[in-house]
């Protein structure tokens, strides 16, 4: 059984969540992930993981201002919760773990040369 | 917003908010539309409606589609309230339609509720038992059986208690009981089962007085009913007293005439416990029951045979099982399975290729009658049958309703369209028209119980239910199921309406442009004409039973039935008794028979040349004395009448016409003096005479008269036919009565008279006439009313143009025509469809019956016209009305 059910979309999402606080919304995030991992992320998947995301109790959001440019529609802002953290400190040390694991000699097969 | 910015295609957003939750909607939305200005700034106005494009399809994702029902919670108790009212207020202002449509529907209702009223009442059958989930009755069925059997192999529970585990517990009870119970001097009849103590344990019957524990164990116990109790011991206690019992092999459970043996005396009985047989509604009647451990005796005293270990005789004990709380059937089907591979491996008899055993269910029993049952009940078909027909009945009534809903539109059309643009949205209306179908339905209801009050009683009064035994005694239960039953009919009955009339587009409804299109007249006109077909094809199939039926009655047997007085011998010598009745005055001549001609049971022998080696022959058996010929007027075409003979020797026998050509003779006379051998040997039978064909078998049984045998042997005679010469029938049977008191004082005399008995052989098919008689007029009611609400419409909606045409001089008689035309033009479509569907369909089964009548114009005529009579006057009496109307008034409209 696993501890926090957290997907490797799910968990990029929640830390760029985290990285923007407390400016994180649909936009936002959007564009920080686009930029940094520089990979397409589109509205509909970046939604439906920050749905899933607050379904799971990782993420709550909060209404916002609302501006010009996206004509009078409010934001919606999201920050981590308790248990958000809960669930990345969990996934980073797992992580960690593996990776302190790993033989060195795996990682550099070349240098065992016979 | 500046009105000059570019903004995103505007059906993509209307889209993106159609299928978005309604939760995210606004926040997406704004996120959508920040994405789409930052891309305006980037590139050109078509790549920014591309990415949004792109952007909305990649939101349509389960996660983000609005859930199926409304989010918005709205206390709608107060739209309830004011459809209820609108409801009403429709009801009272259009009366006519109104009663239309309620009477239409409590018609139709109330049949449906007499079909509830008699399931209900046998499923209050054996509901008592508290392990009734868990009983199962044993069937025995072969290859080539017509339907399984209730009864099993005698030693059936004995096996499944020993050698399975499936069952806790298991009871065989065994008929054969059936004979006089006597104490000092009073004398009853006591009919019932041998039954073992694990009787109590299966079944939850209760002794009133005795010990359920002990009752049946002892040899020569007996547990009697109460009303039994009451005939033989008045008020003393019945308990602990001695009984004297001689048996008479009366049938039981099944009752039927005419048999009895000469009594046996099986000894004393004593009476160990007492039952109220009338508080159990059960399957199983009884006036006692005799413990098992009595048979023993009674087989050592060759009074009975022993079937302990006989696999082969399934028919004559049932077998009732008690499954553990943890098995099912289908363990018990397994292990029934397993123990016909064991039994049956070795054995040889007629049945038992595929010879199987299964358990039904004891909740089942009552609506699933099996071959060799315990009662008469009406069979499972009889009520998929009735079932049919009340569906029918009741889709026409629904039809009514949504063709009279729909055609009405027009004038709730404003009604739909303010509704519409003060905010209420589709399904709002849908609820609102179904609700008022609803409230319909409910009032039909309220109608339909009333009209119950009248067909329950002439439902009771069939002749069938004197064997059937149906109640139909009402409970809150059956009420209940009464409004679920309206409600549903509500919803089924306004559901296409509502579908219907919520798709007016407000500002068409409001400025009343809409006339409904052709399309939809056309719907309401094949609705109209299929209930019109449906109860012509109910009309004919009616008048051709009855004809059937009286074809029947007045049917020529080729024998005199007309004064003759069938009386049961019921174990006597029927020379004692003829001796007896001859001496009664206005008796003229006696004869005697084993069994009533063309009546219910017939006998069959197999008989060959003797001294040949082909094939038997199979034929008719009937046995009567000497007199017999003569007094039902039989014709002696050659040879002589049968010999009186002595009880040993049988040898000379009577066959028919038709028994002439089977056996290959060419004319009568050629067969006198032949001499025959019977399958399985016995007396060689020599021909003395040959009788004209006449019908010894039921009419509905027998197509052509087979050929017949008739022997003369005295000790199977079990009627005697007394011919009465007197002009007073029921003078003499009253005398004959008395003199039958003198013989036999303990059995009440039984006799019948010939021709009734004949004719009530065919009294089930009357009630078929009844029935499906019943249903024609409720079609035929529906089908008018339907019509007259649509005329009544017609005529109405066209009063201007009546007048208009009055005015320019139209007569009466072609406005009437004008308006009928449409109608009598579908009533001419019905015809010309539900005529040859009915004349087909009705030779279909006409075919396979014997002695049918011929299906012809006449029958197909009357229908019609019955049919044209009423749809005319229908119509006639509302086009009628509305040609006659002052063209001022007319004009006056609106």
């Amino acid at each position: 059984m696993k501890k926090f059910q957290l997907g490797e979309f799910e968990e990029v999402v929640l830390l760029t969540v985290g990285v923007l606080y407390p400016d994180a919304y649909g936009v936002s995030v959007k564009k920080e992930i686009e930029e940094r991992l520089s990979r397409k992320v589109s509205v509909g998947a970046l939604q439906s993981a920050l749905k899933r995301l607050e379904d799971k109790g990782y993420l709550k959001s909060s209404e916002g201002e609302a501006t010009q440019e996206r004509a009078g529609r409010p934001k919606r802002y999201f920050t981590i919760t308790a248990l958000g953290r809960k669930a990345m400190e969990y996934t980073k040390r797992t992580r960690d773990e593996l990776w302190a694991d790993i033989p060195k000699i795996a990682l550099h097969p070349k240098m065992t040369g016979i | 917003m500046k009105a000059q910015e570019p903004h995103p295609p505007r059906f993509l957003l209307k889209f993106f908010r159609w299928f978005c939750h309604p939760e995210l909607q606004k926040y997406i939305e704004g996120d959508l539309l920040e994405l789409y200005s930052e891309r305006l700034t980037k590139g050109s106005k078509r790549k920014a409606d591309w990415g949004m494009a792109g952007d909305v399809l990649l939101l349509l994702r389960p996660s983000m589609i609005r859930p199926v029902q409304s989010v918005d919670y709205i206390n709608p108790h107060d739209m309830f309230r004011n459809y209820f009212k609108v409801g009403i207020r429709n009801i009272l202002k259009y009366k006519v339609f109104s009663f239309i449509n309620v009477f239409g529907l409590a018609v139709a209702m109330s049949l449906c509720m007499l079909i509830i009223l008699m399931l209900a009442d046998q499923h209050r059958y054996d509901a008592f038992h508290e392990k009734k989930a868990r009983i199962y009755r044993i069937l025995t069925d072969y290859e080539g059986s017509r339907q399984a059997y209730a009864t099993s192999p005698y030693p059936l529970a004995a096996a499944l208690k020993t050698e399975y585990t499936v069952a806790e517990d298991a009871v065989t009870l065994m008929p054969g009981v059936g004979g006089d119970a006597s104490y000092q001097q009073r004398v009853a009849t006591m009919r019932g089962y041998f039954a073992d103590p694990s009787f109590f344990h299966v079944f939850s019957f209760d002794l009133v007085q005795g010990d359920k524990k002990t009752a049946l164990t002892a040899p020569y116990s007996v547990i009697i009913s109460k009303t039994l109790a009451n005939q033989l011991f008045e008020h003393e206690n019945p308990l602990g007293k001695v009984i004297d019992f001689s048996d008479r092999q009366l049938p039981f459970p099944l009752e039927y005439d005419g048999l009895g043996a000469p009594p046996v005396n099986w000894g004393s009985f004593t009476v160990t416990g007492v039952m109220d047989e009338g508080a159990y509604k059960s399957h199983l009647a009884f006036d006692a029951l005799v413990s098992t451990s009595t048979r023993q005796a009674l087989i050592n005293e060759k009074k009975a045979e022993d079937l302990s270990n006989n696999w082969e005789w399934f028919y004559r004990a049932y077998t009732y099982a008690l499954v553990r709380p943890d098995k099912n059937e289908y363990d018990l089907n397994t292990a029934l399975a397993d123990l016909v591979a064991h039994k049956y491996a070795n054995l040889k008899f007629d049945q038992v290729k595929g010879f199987n055993l299964t358990g039904q269910a004891l909740t089942d029993i009552q609506t699933n009658l099996q071959g060799n049952d315990v009662n008469n009940r009406l069979p499972r078909i009889g009520y998929y049958f009735l079932s049919i027909l009340a569906a029918i009945v009741m889709v026409l009534a629904c039809l009514n309703y949504t063709n009279l809903s729909t055609a009405r539109a027009l004038t709730r059309a404003k009604e739909i369209g303010v509704r519409k643009v003060t905010g209420a949205n589709r399904t709002a209306l849908v609820f609102q028209f179904v609700s008022e179908s609803i409230i319909t339905s409910l009032l039909a209801l309220g109608m339909a119980v009333m009209l119950l009050l009248f067909i329950a009683p002439a439902f009771k009064g069939l002749w069938v239910n004197q064997y059937l035994n149906f109640e139909l005694p009402s409970s809150f239960e059956v009420y209940g199921i009464f409004i679920g039953f309206a409600m549903v009919i509500g919803i089924v009955a306004g559901l296409y309406p509502a579908f219907h009339l919520s798709l007016y587009q407000p500002i068409k409804a409001l400025k009343n442009l809409g006339r409904s299109g052709t399309g939809k007249l056309g719907l309401r006109k094949a609705l109209s004409v299929s209930q019109f077909v449906t109860s012509l094809f109910f009309i004919t199939t009616a008048i051709l039973i009855y004809q059937q039926f009286k074809h029947y009655l007045e049917f020529d047997y080729g024998f005199t039935s007309k004064n003759i007085v069938n009386v049961q011998l019921q174990g006597h010598d029927y020379r004692k008794i003829a001796n007896a009745m001859s001496t009664v005055p206005g008796v003229s001549t006696i004869s005697a028979t084993d069994l009533i001609p063309a009546g219910n049971t017939n006998n069959n022998c197999d008989l060959r040349k003797v001294n040949t080696t082909g094939d038997y022959f199979t034929m008719g058996k009937l046995t009567t004395d000497e007199n017999f010929i003569t007094n039902l007027d039989l014709k002696i075409i050659a040879g002589k009448n049968l010999p009186v003979v002595s009880d040993s020797s049988s040898r000379f026998i009577v066959v028919n016409d038709a028994a002439v050509k089977k056996l290959g003779y060419a004319h009568p006379a050629d067969i006198l003096g032949e001499v025959f051998e019977a399958k399985g040997g016995g007396e060689l039978l020599e021909v003395v005479g040959v009788v004209k064909d006449f019908r010894y078998k039921l009419l509905i049984n027998q197509d052509e008269i087979e050929p017949l045998v008739i022997q003369n042997i005295p000790s199977s005679f079990a009627f005697l036919n007394i011919k009465i010469e007197s002009p007073n029938l029921m003078a003499t049977v009253g005398k004959m009565e008395q003199t039958w008191k003198r013989v036999d004082a303990v059995h009440p005399f039984r006799y019948q008279f010939y021709d009734q008995q004949l004719a009530s052989m065919h009294q089930g098919v009357f009630d078929l006439v009844s029935i499906l008689g019943f249903i024609a007029f409720l079609a035929i009611t529906i089908a008018c009313l339907g019509l007259l609400g649509m005329a009544t419409y017609a005529s109405e909606r066209r009063t201007k143009e009546v007048g208009i045409r009055k005015v320019l001089g139209a007569e009466d008689a072609s406005i009437a025509l004008l308006l009928s035309k449409e109608f009598m033009w579908m009533i001419g479509l019905s015809i010309a469809i539900g005529a040859p569907l009915s004349y087909f369909v009705n030779n279909l089964w006409l075919q396979s019956l014997p002695n049918r009548v011929e299906f012809g114009m006449g029958i197909l005529t009357l229908g019609v016209a019955i049919l044209l009579a009423l749809g005319l006057v229908t119509i006639g009496s509302q086009t009628w009305r509305a040609s006659r109307a002052k063209p001022v008034d007319a004009l006056k409209v609106e």
